[in-house]
Order: structure tokens, then C-alpha cells, then sequence
């Protein structure tokens, strides 16, 4: 497993041109119940991953069984994308447990705190990041790489 | 319609989806070479803002330069999400999009509006292309000679 990853984005520039090349990922793993029933955004997305790269895009309910599918095919090192705090919460709820989680890109609105240039975060999505955390997940607030790395919490 | 209106052949619209304040200046280079233009507009992807605003305004933006004919939205990084935006708009608008922005693609898009959109889109990925030269190179050439 290399990258488990908050993008709001979810796949754009930073991950083409940054992530995938510094984690050699060869699997993206979209994880988000509307683009997982949308195709034509499917093929948007992922029209300018590089082709030795896979991408996959799976509903948060089944993201734990398509992982486990991915490792028994030894398919290398996966990028997971989740476009909120919420549903990478309920993702490890639902069995899907991951030691690291990368906080790249939590879009700022209305009644949110801005807690770096690239994340702002509401109640609720503090509260789920401090649930994650409790629970032993270390949180890495990077937006691309070469960010230093800031624990917040 | 007017006398001014019916002299005035409709054209294809132009819009300019960058990363930050790129496109506002390239807009900006791309008139100082040419003049200023109309229904040829800038909008930046502002990374702090979520996607669905972002998406709003480009729409906006495409309809605002849309005169009937279609518009061309020029953009800078293939799989950047300036151009996944722009690329979902295709669903709702007539709308060609091509990545890799330079000056020579905004000329050739200014100069070619008359055109119908297919060629034109054509016409500004070639202009991209040939845009590129080490310069240098070739006048090191011509002066060895």
C-alpha cells in the first residue's frame, strides 16, 4: 500500500505529474459512490493517467474488497483517492484500515477552518480525522510531495 | 436585427481555464499582439475553491463568449483539473477543448474565429506544435553558413 489519499480533486495534476511518479504507483483507486456510477466522468479522469498506470474507480462499500483483490494480484504500489474526510472514515469503518492517510486538498467554504493553504476543514471533518487518529491512523497534511511534512492533530 | 449586427459575422468563442492567473496574463500578452478582442475571456482554477463553484464559473464563462458557433476552451495541463472541468462541460455545451496553452495557440485561435469549430481546433493544436523551436539552434545554423 504507498499512498491513501484526501484529494477533493481526486485525480488532477498533483497526482499525475507529482504522486505517481514519487510513490511508482501502478494502480489509482478512485474511491466515491457518484464517479463509480458515472463512466463518461470516469473516462475524463482518467484520460491522462500514463498507460502502465491502471485506474479503478469502486463505490466506498466496496473499496475494502477490490483492495483485497488488488493484493492478491500483487499489482504493486496503489494510490486510494477519497474526495472527503467522510468517506475515508466510513471506508475504514467498513473494514478498509489503512496506517497513513495523506490530507491533500479539503477545498475551503463558508463556516470552515483554514488549517493550511491547500485544507479547510469543517466540524465534522475534524471530527473525523480525530477519530482516524485515535484509532492509531497517522495523518499527513501534504499537498504534493515535497510539502514538509505537518501532523496537526 | 440590426444593420451592425447583420454585418457582424458571428464567431467562435474563446475561453482561456488555467491554474492560477496564467490564463488573465496570457490573455493579456495575446491582445497586446493583436488587439483587443471580444468573447475571449480568462477564467483561473483557484485550488482553494471546491470543484463545483470552479465548474460554475467556467460555464459561465463558455456562455458568456458563445455566439451560436461554439467555443474553444484552451487549457494548460492535460489531466490538470482545469481541463477535467472543461472536458465535463462537453456534456452540456458545444465546446472543443485543447491543453497545453501557449501564445502561438491563443494567436492562432484569435486569427481563426471566423472558422467552424473542428478545423479551428485543428488549426490551434498545429500553431501549438510549430510555436516550438530552439531558436537559438537555428540561428547558430544560419549564421555558420
Amino acid at each position: 500500500m504507498t499512498l491513501v489519499r484526501i484529494d477533493n480533486r481526486l485525480i488532477h495534476g498533483q497526482i499525475i505529474e507529482t504522486w505517481l511518479p514519487y510513490t511508482g504507483a501502478e494502480v489509482v483507486v478512485v474511491a466515491n459512490d457518484e464517479l463509480s456510477k458515472d463512466a463518461l466522468q470516469q473516462e475524463i479522469m482518467s484520460l491522462a493517467i500514463p498507460h502502465s498506470v491502471t485506474s479503478v474507480f469502486v463505490g466506498i462499500d466496496d473499496l475494502s474488497a477490490k483492495i483485497e483483490f488488488l493484493v492478491s494480484q500483487n499489482s504493486g504500489s496503489v494510490i486510494i483517492l477519497f474526495s472527503n474526510c467522510s468517506d475515508a472514515k466510513k471506508a475504514y469503518d467498513r473494514g478498509f484500515c489503512f496506517a497513513s492517510l495523506n490530507i491533500g486538498n479539503v477545498h475551503y467554504s463558508p463556516g470552515k477552518k483554514q488549517i493550511s493553504p491547500s485544507v479547510a476543514l469543517s466540524d465534522d471533518d475534524e471530527h473525523c480525522l480525530k477519530v482516524l487518529s485515535r484509532k492509531g491512523v497517522e495523518l499527513d497534511f501534504r499537498c504534493v510531495p515535497n510539502d514538509p511534512v505537518q501532523v496537526r492533530f | 436585427m440590426t444593420v451592425s449586427e447583420k454585418k457582424k459575422a458571428r464567431q467562435i468563442g474563446v475561453v482561456i481555464v488555467t491554474h492560477g492567473d496564467f490564463g488573465q496574463s496570457l490573455l493579456e500578452a495575446g491582445t497586446s499582439v493583436l488587439g483587443p478582442q471580444e468573447n475571449c475571456v480568462a477564467v483561473g482554477v483557484d485550488v482553494e475553491k471546491g470543484v463545483d463553484e470552479t465548474m460554475e464559473s467556467i460555464r459561465k464563462a463558455i456562455r458568456s463568449v458563445d455566439e451560436g458557433r461554439g467555443v474553444l476552451a484552451l487549457t494548460d495541463l492535460f489531466g490538470g483539473s482545469p481541463t477535467t472541468m472543461s472536458l465535463s462541460l462537453m456534456k452540456s455545451e458545444k465546446l472543443e477543448v485543447i491543453t497545453g496553452v501557449n501564445l502561438p495557440m491563443l494567436v492562432a485561435a484569435i486569427q481563426g474565429r471566423a472558422m467552424d469549430l473542428e478545423p479551428l481546433a485543428e488549426k490551434v493544436r498545429v500553431a501549438g506544435t510549430q510555436g516550438i523551436k530552439v531558436a537559438g539552434a537555428m540561428l547558430r545554423k544560419r549564421t555558420k553558413k
